[in-house]
């Protein structure tokens, strides 16, 4: 074996040490997803923000052919080295980020995908590249229609069209979908949104793989318990208090896990959450619901009401299966005021609004009486 | 003050790499603790994240602009470099410019051009928004920072670093002038797209200005984000620490070990304080930094007034 091999196998261990590992979760993925954020902490791996940092492609759950075929664009933008595994359940996710390693650090196989890949490239020609393109986790095609060929499109891909802003000013906007591949995102939920500068002016909520059934939802006090906790800590992550987030992950473990000291723990988070002033001001007054009488005609979730603060820390609250199951109510409209809630804010800001709202499987179903969620 | 041969600039980006990798190292321990794994082994970090982007390829995307995104990511590791030319390292300097603290307030106004064209360059929607971002926070925090540095200047009655270094003995400027310090501390970290002040690279945009780069343009963003921290820090050292005036050590190693203190302390911040979102912080940086940091300078001419 000669130097350079020994080098290149040295350069592939350590850089599998710390592999990044993005997470497609599927509508019954979230056991599985939580599984797989344990394996990748066990690890000292970490989960990648998008496609460009990522290494290791996880799918948890059994995903619809909507998402799947969504996971396989995701998958073509992996630079590469790059590996695919599918967690099917928490308790496997372990062994998939074994096969993951043992493949990222395979160099003679991951010379043959890089190959591989520049072939399909060139035998594909340039019309392809937009799937490839993009940083589009959804559909590519929004506003195509109306802009032909040529120099309005290059590279099939359009202009910025203008359209007034908040403020009445003539803005560039910009159709950029939220997920479904995106990090503490509801799982099977795309927003199209068009964006005028960084400012949401018009979203519209899709249900991937709508006609699927009920989905597999909290079983006991403990599990919902996790299942806010999991929420709150996207909520966190999201607004930028990363401590905080791996305080609530580690909370939710201990939840899952059943560790006598859970609910304890789970009180001292929610302290500790309330006491940061920083927090507060940040998110206070952010997609506020309640005040309006629209959204007591729509009868909303109870754990709605007030702005993403007091959403979050409700997230936090102690178990109660009571209260669990009255936030379990099938059938609401969660997502069709989705749109008014977020319509005027800052993409972060929209970003965390969604977050507080908890949103589980059961809410992300698509209900033929609104019109906003039908599929384009 | 002597003015060395530019044959030792490689000396200076060698103390800078080595003060960003070490940052780096801190923030993988703090990054370790989080994940409740030992603290010892995230000091692998840098090096294990440095071989992952050395083994990834690189990609670019439809119609990018490949130069200016390019010139984007490298060129924030360029500007750490020039501005701590200007820094007073014991007796050593490699620019010994009568206007040194213009010079650093140049080169944060060129992270501006640099931060959004990493934004801008991809092609991305993700990669736009973080570039908003970044001017949204940098039009809050520029006015603040310049005026911020006025004060050690006006105090030193000279633009030239070590004049600045040197007009503290006895008592540091950071001391008599906190308001001035803590304003450069906060732009220090806003500027190196840092802690609080991370949104342009947030995780709620997928990683923002970092969303579409990988392999090797990943870690020139990346280190150049720790050489900007480490520069900022640094350059703190002339401006409000007494630039190497201490005891027992010579004044070279001062100014390192007062630079990486201050830098273990801004890699810290990212741990305890939530993001400060672009649009409510403009309101903080024009109604509360600016007024504050005025009356600091007006405090700061008063009393170089009267001493005279």
């Amino acid at each position: 074996m000669g130097l350079t091999d020994r080098l290149r196998k040295r350069l592939a261990r350590w850089a599998v040490s710390g592999a990044h590992v993005l997470l497609v979760e599927a509508p019954d993925g979230w056991a599985a997803r939580v599984g797989a954020e344990r394996a990748i902490d066990a690890r000292g791996w970490r989960v990648a923000n998008g496609p460009a940092d990522a290494d290791v492609l996880a799918v948890c759950g059994r995903p619809g052919p909507e998402l799947a075929a969504a996971a396989a664009r995701v998958w073509d933008q992996l630079p590469g080295p790059r590996v695919r595994v599918d967690v099917l359940g928490a308790e496997r996710a372990g062994a998939a980020l074994t096969a993951a390693a043992t493949g990222l650090a395979d160099d003679v196989a991951q010379r043959g995908d890089a190959r591989r890949r520049g072939e399909d490239a060139s035998t594909s020609g340039p019309a392809d590249d937009s799937d490839h393109g993009d940083t589009d986790h959804g559909d590519s095609d929004d506003g195509d229609g109306d802009h032909g060929a040529g120099d309005m499109a290059p590279h099939g891909i359009p202009l910025a069209e203008g359209a007034p802003d908040r403020d009445g000013l003539e803005m560039d906007v910009l159709h950029l979908p939220l997920g479904p591949v995106l990090r503490h995102w509801p799982a099977g939920l795309v927003l199209h949104t068009t964006l005028a500068g960084d400012v949401v002016v018009e979203a519209r909520p899709e249900v991937l793989d709508p006609d699927r059934g009920p989905q597999p939802s909290a079983t006991g006090a403990a599990e919902a318990a996790a299942r806010r906790c999991d929420a709150a800590a996207d909520c966190l992550a999201l607004a930028g208090w990363n401590t905080a987030a791996a305080a609530a992950r580690r909370v939710r473990d201990s939840l899952l896990d059943g560790d006598p000291q859970g609910p304890a723990r789970l009180a001292e988070l929610h302290r500790r959450v309330r006491g940061s002033r920083t927090l507060r001001w940040s998110l206070r007054d952010l997609g506020r619901v309640g005040d309006d009488p629209l959204d007591t005609r729509r009868e909303l979730p109870d754990g709605w009401r007030g702005d993403a603060y007091d959403r979050l820390l409700a997230l936090l609250r102690p178990l109660d299966a009571a209260s669990d199951a009255a936030d379990r109510r099938p059938g609401e409209p969660a997502l069709a005021v989705l749109p008014e809630l977020v319509t005027g804010l800052e993409l972060g800001s929209v970003r965390i609004v969604i977050a507080s709202l908890g949103l589980g499987p059961d809410d992300v179903v698509r209900h033929p009486a609104e019109s906003g969620v039908r599929r384009a | 003050m002597v003015e060395v041969s530019a044959v030792w600039a490689p000396l200076a980006a060698i103390l800078l790499g080595l003060l960003a990798v070490a940052a780096a190292g801190l923030d993988g321990a703090l990054a370790a603790r989080g994940q409740g794994t030992p603290a010892l082994t995230g000091t692998r970090r840098p090096g294990v994240e440095m071989a992952r982007l050395l083994r990834q390829r690189r990609r670019t995307l439809v119609s990018a602009d490949r130069p200016l995104w390019r010139f984007g990511g490298g060129g924030l590791g360029v500007v750490a470099l020039l501005m701590v030319a200007v820094i007073p390292l014991g007796r050593w300097t490699l620019l010994d410019l009568p206007v040194g603290v213009v010079w650093f307030n140049a080169m944060d106004v060129v992270v501006w051009a640099l931060v959004w064209l990493a934004g801008w360059g991809p092609n991305s929607g993700y990669g736009l928004v973080g570039g908003y971002r970044f001017l949204a926070l940098a039009l809050a925090y520029e006015l603040p920072l310049m005026f911020a540095l006025t004060g050690p200047a006006v105090a030193a009655g000279s633009l030239r670093m070590a004049d600045v270094a040197a007009a503290q003995h006895g008592l540091w400027f950071a001391v008599w002038m906190p308001v001035a310090f803590a304003v450069y501390l906060l732009s220090v970290v806003a500027f190196s797209v840092w802690g609080p002040f991370s949104t342009p690279a947030g995780v709620d945009v997928a990683g923002g200005v970092l969303a579409e780069l990988s392999g090797a343009d990943r870690l020139l963003l990346l280190a150049g984000r720790y050489a900007l921290l480490a520069a900022g820090a640094s350059v703190a050292v002339p401006l409000f620490l007494g630039g190497g005036a201490g005891p027992l050590l010579p004044g070279w190693a001062w100014v390192l070990v007062k630079a990486g203190l201050l830098l273990a302390l801004l890699v810290d911040l990212r741990w305890r304080w939530p993001a400060l979102r672009p649009e409510r912080f403009a309101e903080v940086g024009w109604l509360v930094l600016l007024p504050a940091v005025l009356l600091q300078v007006l405090v700061v001419a008063v009393v170089a007034v009267v001493r005279s």
